[in-house]
């Protein structure tokens, strides 16, 4: 099946035009072989001519016909919508663009000794920040490491191995009276060098642990061998980087096949944001992890685990800028139920909301969008205006919310309004720009340089519709980009700077008329009334299904998307659609993505 | 934010035992070779580089009258205890690969060029990694920047070859890196006190630690060496990076000196970063950190950001026009109007950092060296990364130093270079010469001047 689509955004578009994207279909002929998969083909189950799709891709990117979007400032028109060139997908893959080597991000890197040591991960946090592009901390292309970074990478694994020694018992089962120290120290290594490294160990693994053992053992004691073990481990490249150098069984293929281990990483992180545990490792070293179909089954299996909801949780919180809530603040005298306890409850209504998702089975796009259920404590409930519930304390409990006050799940949480506002008003602007760029992947351009972005005065008007009025009137120059925005979040309005609903503003009624301009959907341009009705579209909207894949491709993979990628696009944008919009099926379906099942060839 | 308790051992030199007795805790440590730091014919001299965002209103912030007889405007009047060790350089331009248009395109806004470019003098990688505003995007910084190049040449032998600190910096984008080891190298700063503290002030007297830190660092070495030589030329980048990065670490890691028992460390106290509202106690935290690490020759290269550039910090802890400043930074600062709130906001937040400045250079005043302060021995560069705050211009650069680094500069001074024929090039070749680095001809893009900058020293 081919299916011709707009997958390409200004941003992509920029990247082809400098040439980022290598490959580019040679269109050889050679069907390369997926794991275990010989006659019936690839992904997608496509069956179209390989060798033209691949070559007519590569025309499109060459042709010129990708240009820079720019920023009109001439008059009041809004821009007609930008004509995206339309890519065949070719499926199979004919070649996956380099796949660069990534280091765990610090979450990652704390997940990660969080399962292998079982210890107060709390110094991980003195790792300096990821950086961050796209709206995602872990693009492999910003991951060197500073000398800050090491520095804390030599403290933070002597701090979490001095913890880790305190309780033996919690490392390793071995007794040291029967079995002796050596032969203990040896387990210790295999075992814990084996989820640590997230592989079989070689021979030489094998005796740099000793070699770290005997530093700690002499003139010291075995607990202080462990020690030393444990930290050689943490700072070891094979800990840090998300090593792929299984060498290929044909050094001539366009597309490689992971080996076992590597697929068993790639799994755990995609979907635990950590490393593999020994039933993974167990798994791949038995040959488990050889087909597309067994990947996929663990996959599923693994979203059983309470461990999926840390990765999904990091994707939507960083998809949604909903990381931002710690460094939220709003001016006192307009927002004083605006406490520190009020935000530290915000900043648990998303994992209470993803959690609830999980384990009540549903797990759809739309269900996020669109849900009239809170999860609140009583500083939180003031908020919403509704009853503390019973019980008191801090930990959030599920309340359906008024119908009255038309609320739209994540589009219109309490945190979310909140950081999508000014500290004294409401940002119909960035909360458009939010659904225009992360639901329906059209990011709007920066303003120009030199115009007056300062925010209007509260005392200005009445309403923010009207303060912000001059975005869109003719001449301004502005409208161009701000008809995008504006209008979506214009519907927003009955959701104050923190999240209260309110239907007046300064003594008039609010009017929460909403418009999406400039779209390529029927269905979802044109005007509509209030939150939920937006919510209702963008829930419902293959277009934003699609756009919702490729964010996740871009935090699954660790970069942009590039050309070679249209079969995988197309995959994960399909498999999306076809399971109704749900969350964890998009988790399943990267691994069914030839970007995910492959790797490049080094090239030296 | 997070608290980090340091269990190695047997001492273990928590936050909270240093705050009770730093010199009691202090003591137990080696003492630094005690020549290094007083009693020398020549003095040690000393970077600190102190970058604030958004740029300046050039009305209000240059000085009038001659150069050795001058009066200090708005926002530099808080400066006026130390008018004569400061030296106000106007007629500075960005470099010509640093311009709008210039030489092959515009990559990245100004704000970004601004800070790419602000100690390495050359333009942005191109790359979509970073959007700006003007509807532009670029990679990191291309080159190596002036603090890295000083620090290589007379930073070797000191605990910290630099060290780069910074308040509210936050963000992680090319906006919020002034400091780079190389081209796509950029060098986060540390901008937990206590974290910088700890690693100033929390050595550990502990050979046995040290030695097996050494053992270590070896076999990682080897190994991360190794995979470099089996992965591609992209990732090899990577991991050589890595391997820069431990070398330069690990003399620290592994010595057994650390801060003298003559270094007094600064009383801590805690501090939310996270809150806004708290950006004057985190900033005096930092100052104090950056200047007891100079005074103790932990370090002679220092690097301190304010916040990243455009920045959106909030001033709610500053009044303006009778009540509490309620924009954020870079918005006030986008307000052309010449009068009215956003205009008298502007100008609070503006004294406000020069303030921060003032406090830096009474700090370093207030550390005795021989006849002459740690202020006289040291060259401070205020810096920010664009002119004219509304307009975004590159030109007359709004530098001012402070100091002499030991009377190589002449203080007290305004030097007014008029219709812009230098460059940000000859002014980091003019830093160099100042530190001690006399062979330096040049530095930063080749389309910028060769040379330091005349009449200055």
């Amino acid at each position: 099946m081919q299916r011709t689509r707009t997958l390409l955004t200004p941003t992509l578009l920029l990247l082809l035009a400098a040439g980022c994207s290598s490959g580019g279909g040679s269109g050889t002929g050679d069907q390369p072989s997926g794991p275990g998969d010989s006659s019936t083909g690839t992904s997608g189950g496509s069956t179209g001519s390989s060798a033209g799709g691949a070559s007519g891709a590569t025309t499109t990117t060459a042709d010129g016909s990708v240009t820079t979007s720019t920023t009109t400032t001439t008059g009041g028109e809004p821009d007609p919508p930008l004509m995206q060139p339309e890519v065949e997908t070719s499926c199979p893959t004919q070649t996956v663009s380099h796949t660069p080597l990534r280091r765990l991000t610090r979450f990652e890197y704390q997940n990660s000794v969080r399962d292998l040591l079982n210890v107060d991960v709390s110094a991980v946090g003195d790792i300096p920040p990821d950086n961050a592009t796209e709206g995602y901390n872990n693009n492999s292309r910003l991951q060197s490491v500073s000398s800050p970074q090491a520095e804390q990478y030599v403290y933070v694994s002597e701090t979490l191995a001095a913890l880790a020694v305190q309780n033996l018992a919690g490392l390793t089962s071995c007794d040291t009276a029967t079995t002796g120290e050596e032969a203990c120290a040896t387990e210790f290594a295999q075992s814990f060098g084996r989820r640590a490294f997230r592989r079989a160990l070689t021979t030489e693994d094998q005796q740099m642990f000793m070699n770290a053992y005997s530093l700690g053992r002499t003139d010291g004691s075995y607990a202080e061998g462990l020690e030393v073990m444990i930290r050689a481990a943490l700072q070891s490249p094979h800990f840090l980087y998300r090593l792929e150098t299984n060498p290929p069984a044909d050094p001539t293929a366009a597309l490689v096949p992971l080996g076992p281990y590597e697929l068993a990483t790639r799994l755990s992180y995609l979907i635990w944001a950590s490393g593999p545990d020994d039933a993974l490792l167990d798994a791949a070293a038995s040959g488990e992890l050889t087909t597309k179909e067994q990947v996929g089954a663990k996959a599923r299996e693994m979203l059983a685990s309470p461990k999926a909801f840390t990765a999904l949780n990091d994707f939507v919180s960083q998809w949604s800028d909903l990381d931002e809530l710690e460094l939220t603040s709003k001016n006192q005298t307009l927002f004083p139920m605006y406490s520190e306890d009020v935000n530290a409850a915000m900043q648990g209504e998303l994992p209470a909301l993803l959690n609830y998702m999980l384990s009540s089975g549903d797990t759809s796009l739309r269900t996020l969008l669109t849900t009239n259920l809170a999860f609140v404590n009583a500083p939180l409930a003031a908020v919403y205006g509704v009853d503390a519930p019973a019980g008191g304390g801090t930990e959030l409990a599920q309340v359906t919310l008024p119908e009255a006050q038309g609320r739209s799940g994540l589009l219109t949480q309490a945190g979310f309004m909140s950081v999508m506002s000014h500290p004294d008003q409401t940002s119909p602007v960035l909360r458009g720009k939010f659904v225009r760029t992360m639901l329906l992947c059209d990011p709007p351009d920066p303003p120009p340089d030199n115009v007056n972005i300062s925010v209007p005065e509260v005392g200005s008007a009445a309403t923010a519709r009207d303060r912000f009025s001059t975005h869109l009137s003719a001449g301004a120059g502005c409208s161009g980009c701000h008809a995008k925005m504006d209008p979506i979040g214009l519907a927003l309005e009955n959701f104050d700077a923190v999240g209260q609903y309110r239907t007046m503003e300064n003594g008039q009624t609010i009017d929460v008329t909403g418009e999406i301009r400039d779209v390529e959907d029927a269905a979802l341009e044109g005007e509509f009334v209030g939150a939920r009705a937006l919510g209702e579209k963008l829930g419902n909207s293959e277009l934003v299904r699609d756009c919702v894949a490729t964010q996740m491709f871009r935090y699954a993979a660790g970069r942009l998307e590039g050309l070679t990628d249209a079969c995988s696009i197309a995959t994960l944008q399909d498999g999306f659609s076809a399971a109704d919009g749900d969350l964890t099926e998009l988790l399943v379906n990267m691994t069914q993505t030839d970007a995910f099942l492959y790797k490049s060839q080094v090239t030296q | 934010m997070t608290r980090r308790i340091r269990t190695t051992q047997p001492l273990r030199f928590t936050r909270r035992n240093l705050l009770r007795g730093s010199l009691a805790a202090t003591a137990a440590i080696p003492l630094l070779n005690a020549q290094r730091v007083v009693g020398q014919d020549e003095p040690i001299r000393r970077l600190i580089v102190l970058s604030y965002p958004n740029g300046t209103r050039s009305s209000m912030f240059w000085p009038t009258g001659s150069e050795t007889d001058f009066q200090l405007n708005t926002f530099t009047a808080p400066l006026a205890p130390y008018q004569d060790k400061l030296v106000f350089l106007k007629g500075i331009r960005l470099n010509d690969a640093l311009q709008n248009g210039a030489l092959g395109g515009t990559v990245g806004s100004e704000h970004a060029r601004g800070t790419g470019g602000m100690l390495t003098a050359r333009p942005l990688n191109s790359g979509t990694e970073f959007e700006s505003f003007g509807n532009t995007t670029s990679g990191w910084g291309s080159g190596q920047s002036i603090d890295q190049y000083i620090a290589d040449r007379i930073g070797t032998e000191n605990r910290f070859s630099s060290l780069q600190l910074g308040v509210h910096v936050r963000d992680t984008e090319v906006r919020a890196r002034i400091s780079y080891r190389d081209s796509n190298q950029p060098i986060p700063p540390r901008e937990d006190p206590g974290e910088v503290f700890d690693a100033l002030f929390g050595a550990t007297d502990n050979a046995r630690l040290r030695a097996q830190r050494q053992s270590v660092f070896d076999m990682t070495y080897a190994e991360t060496e190794r995979l470099a030589g089996i992965v591609g030329t992209d990732d090899k980048v990577k991991l050589d990076a890595h391997l820069t990065s431990m070398r330069d670490i690990e003399e620290r890691l592994v010595s057994a000196e650390g801060a003298s028992s003559s270094c007094v460390a600064p009383t801590m106290q805690e501090v939310d970063l996270s809150q806004d509202t708290q950006y004057v106690e985190a900033g005096r935290l930092q100052m104090d950190l950056a200047v007891a690490a100079l005074a103790c020759d932990q370090t002679r290269v220092v690097t301190l950001q304010w916040s990243y550039s455009e920045s959106e910090h909030l001033f709610q802890f500053l009044q303006s026009g009778g009540r509490a400043i309620d924009g954020n930074h870079h918005g006030i600062s986008h307000d052309f109007a010449a009068s009215g709130a956003n205009f008298d906001a502007y100008n609070a937040i503006q004294t406000w950092y020069h303030e921060q400045f003032a406090y830096l250079l009474s700090k370093l005043a207030s550390y005795q060296e021989g006849d002459a302060t740690l202020l006289d021995n040291t060259l401070v560069l205020w810096a920010t990364e664009i002119g004219e705050s509304t307009t975004h211009g590159l030109t007359t650069m709004p530098y001012v130093l402070a100091g002499g680094a030991g009377g190589r500069i002449q203080t007290g001074r305004f030097i007014d270079y008029g219709a812009g024929e230098q460059d940000n090039n000859q002014m980091l070749v003019s830093i160099a010469h100042a530190l001690g680095v006399e062979d330096l001809t040049s530095f930063g893009d080749p389309s910028g001047n060769t040379g330091p900058l005349p009449n200055l020293a």
